[in-house]
């Protein structure tokens, strides 16, 4: 078969093939399904991402980590071993497969994939920033808290304010003779031992109400502080983190006073 | 069958096969066959694989006709398609997977234009791309064969390749460049 031969057999196959019903033409709505389906994909996807990254945020703050590298060296040692490192493989790897799915996009594939991440990731952290600016998961975690919150509870439960034996965030619920007692998130009391040896990298200033992140080794309810930041966080993660009636200030008679370092 | 609709465009041509006339895909047929052949031969050689895998093109592109956004050009919807047949082929004969990651298509390049001016005439390049085509990679040859014998432009190939746009335009200049290369080995010399 010459060349020309081969090509009209081509075509004469083809045809022949559409003519007698061996081959057919899927329909349009097949399509419009396929690429509804994949675009509510795409938004799902994004949608999970901007909710993990704003739950990473959440219980990093809620649990006092965030605040870790104020303490110096330590601090930062803490803080890197205490980050929820399996949801941020969760999250990175989400991300990888979010940037899979826009590349089929023209508006994605004919750019470097380095400008879509880095939209992506601006774009996620955009979002996460402004949801963590609401109410949404410390009201989820609040639900959880009481057992009303059916599907993601135990993950809120499990995740949402994880205990570390050596960071604890809780609001100042009284003041002692050598330190002050807080209440954790998760409604423990904790009695926090302060003595000469402890760091305020922001200042001796504690009182009741105050919202503090302690840094010590916990042995059952008490915890020998190395060092203690009041934290002006003013998202209120939590219920007892919101006044209900107005506190007389307390001044700490023997809280050690120490110069800020 | 070209005669019966000489003027109608690609376009208007698959709207009037979606509205029932499927007469008309041999219209298409007609016009591509000849592109799709020459681009086939270019990645393989086996004259009944050229015909298999043309035959599947078209079927492909007759199944799957209702999804051909008619704003865009046929002709790249239909390279499109041959571009992903071709790849399947390769693969399957290689019997490895295509890189995962490739640094080309991650970072962004300066947009380079590779038309025809004074550095390689017209005569050269076909002289290159004769001789040393079969000795590059499939991510250079591509491109190369699309810009220079397809006569496509860079955003067109992007859109059948699904890569950047100035990945083609880098591709390109590297495929000319190794060409070069290999063509001053073979004895030839570039007329400037």
């Amino acid at each position: 078969m010459n060349n020309q031969e081969v090509k009209n057999s081509i075509a004469e196959k083809v045809l022949n093939k559409i003519k007698s019903g061996q081959i057919n033409m899927k329909p349009k709505a097949y399509f419009v399904l396929k690429t509804v389906l994949f675009v509510l994909g795409v938004i799902t996807v994004a949608l999970f991402i901007l909710y993990l990254i704003s739950f990473i945020a959440f219980s990093l703050r809620a649990s006092g980590v965030m605040f870790l590298p104020g303490f110096g060296f330590r601090g930062v040692g803490i803080f890197l071993t205490s980050m929820p490192w399996l949801l941020i493989l969760v999250a990175v790897l989400l991300i990888v497969v979010l940037e899979i799915l826009v590349k089929h996009f023209a508006f994605s594939y004919r750019r470097p994939i380095l400008y879509s991440i880095i939209a992506i990731i601006v774009l996620v952290f955009l979002g996460s920033f402004i949801i963590n600016k609401t109410q949404f998961h410390p009201d989820l975690f609040q639900r959880a808290r009481e057992g009303r919150l059916p599907l993601a509870g135990e993950f809120y439960r499990d995740f949402g304010v994880p205990k570390f034996q050596n960071v604890h965030r809780g609001v100042v619920s009284e003041v002692i003779d050598n330190g002050f007692r807080i209440e954790t998130p998760n409604k423990e009391i904790l009695e926090v031992i302060v003595d000469s040896e402890t760091r305020f990298p922001f200042g001796t200033g504690i009182k009741e109400s105050d919202t503090v992140v302690v840094l010590g080794e916990r042995n059952n309810g008490t915890v020998q502080a190395s060092g203690v930041s009041k934290i002006d966080d003013n998202f209120k993660i939590f219920k007892q983190d919101r006044p209900s009636k107005p506190r007389n200030m307390l001044i700490p008679h023997r809280m050690p006073i120490m110069p800020d370092r | 069958m070209e005669q019966k609709n000489p003027f109608q465009s690609d376009e208007d041509v698959v709207a009037l096969i979606r509205a029932g006339d499927i007469d008309l895909f041999g219209v298409l047929i007609h016009r591509y066959k000849e592109k799709m052949v020459r681009y086939a031969r270019k990645f393989l050689s086996d004259n009944e694989d050229i015909n298999d895998i043309i035959q599947e093109i078209f079927i492909k592109a007759y199944v799957n006709i209702q999804s051909f956004d008619t704003n865009r050009k046929f002709s790249s919807w239909l390279y499109r398609i041959a571009h992903n047949e071709l790849v399947n082929v390769l693969k399957k004969r290689r019997g490895r997977t295509l890189p995962l990651f490739d640094l080309d298509v991650f970072l962004p390049y300066e947009l380079h234009d590779n038309s025809l001016g004074q550095e390689i005439n017209r005569q050269d390049m076909q002289k290159m791309i004769d001789n040393c085509l079969d000795k590059l990679e499939p991510k250079y040859r591509e491109p190369i064969i699309l810009y220079y014998l397809e006569d496509l432009p860079y955003k067109e190939i992007a859109d059948i390749m699904r890569i950047p746009i100035s990945t083609v335009g880098i591709r390109i200049k590297r495929a000319k460049k190794i060409m070069r290369s290999i063509f001053e080995k073979l004895g030839y010399k570039l007329e400037r």
